[in-house]
């Protein structure tokens, strides 16, 4: 699912806005956090910055799909689930707005008051579409120009 | 003419089961492994770890996720603990959960040690230093 997808996701069932692009981007990832795993090295010698933001990229939008499904079928500790593993990938790369949102979507989940649910997984959604530009962001300075192109073509 | 008997003891097996289904978490533990020339071996949930422990018990140590579909961290635990062949290996706990029960359950359970998610490179690889080159005592299937 791509980006526009996912943001089609949002507005049409929703009517939720989103901001402007790159407002508040450099607020939803915490780099010095993210950069840390720079000094791990891997047995094959490929960037595990790299390894980890693509990783986290493809496992995460199905994971914001089963959260806001789970949400609209009120299956609460389906969705507690969901938002309990999205909440530890996201705080250990640096991605503090998205664990807290997942870590009040989880409390939520375990309390018999769920009303603001359904606002949660959008501001999760909004979120995600910040980090998501954030994350794009540092692999594709961390890439060599010619393995960009190969890897969007 | 007395007859001897030699007999080999088997070598501490150099791999470490890994269960988590999230691809980031086990990407992490995965590299740390792997330093410390270990071989990874990966469950994607509670219940792959469970089969693969049923016929297989030649691991250095094992690295669980707490909260995992199927077959939750502290369940594989406690079948662990339950069969002779596999409560000598030691174990790690991951988790994002940030009640103090719950570590203090898994340690009482049988855990040798517990990382609570955010962790930094140097906490995971201290920790998971530890957990290879740590010994647990026996203890008498209940």
């Amino acid at each position: 699912m791509s980006f526009d997808q996912i943001r089609n996701v949002t507005t049409e069932q929703n009517s939720f806005q989103l901001a402007p692009r790159g407002s508040d981007t450099d607020e939803a990832l915490d780099i010095a956090v993210l950069t840390a795993w720079e000094k791990v090295k891997t047995d094959d010698g490929s960037n595990l910055v790299v390894d980890l933001i693509e990783l986290y990229l493809q496992s995460t939008l199905p994971r914001i799909l089963a959260i806001r499904n789970a949400a609209a079928e009120k299956e609460w500790v389906a969705l507690k689930h969901a938002a309990h593993t999205l909440k530890g990938s996201s705080s250990t790369l640096g991605l503090r707005q998205v664990a807290k949102v997942c870590e009040e979507l989880e409390e939520a989940s375990s309390t018999s008051c769920t009303d603001g649910v359904e606002a949660l997984v959008q501001l999760l959604v909004y979120k995600f579409i910040k980090a998501q530009q954030a994350l794009a962001a540092e692999r594709d300075r961390r890439l060599p120009g010619i393995t960009r192109t190969l890897q969007r073509g | 003419m007395r007859q001897f008997q030699v007999t080999f003891k088997e070598p501490t097996p150099n791999r470490v089961l890994i269960a988590d289904d999230d691809p980031v978490m086990t990407h992490l533990v995965t590299t740390i492994v792997k330093q410390q020339q270990c071989e990874p071996v990966v469950a994607k949930d509670g219940r792959e770890a469970y089969r693969i422990l049923q016929s297989d018990s030649r691991f250095r140590a094992a690295i669980l996720d707490m909260s995992m579909p199927f077959l939750e961290g502290l369940d594989l635990i406690h079948y662990m603990q339950s069969e002779r062949r596999l409560n000598t290996i030691p174990i790690m706990m991951i988790t994002a959960e940030r009640d103090i029960k719950v570590m203090s359950n898994s340690l009482s359970a049988g855990a040798t040690a517990f990382l609570a998610k955010p962790f930094t490179p140097e906490q995971l690889e201290s920790a998971i230093r530890m957990l290879i080159g740590s010994r647990k005592s026996t203890r008498r299937a209940s």
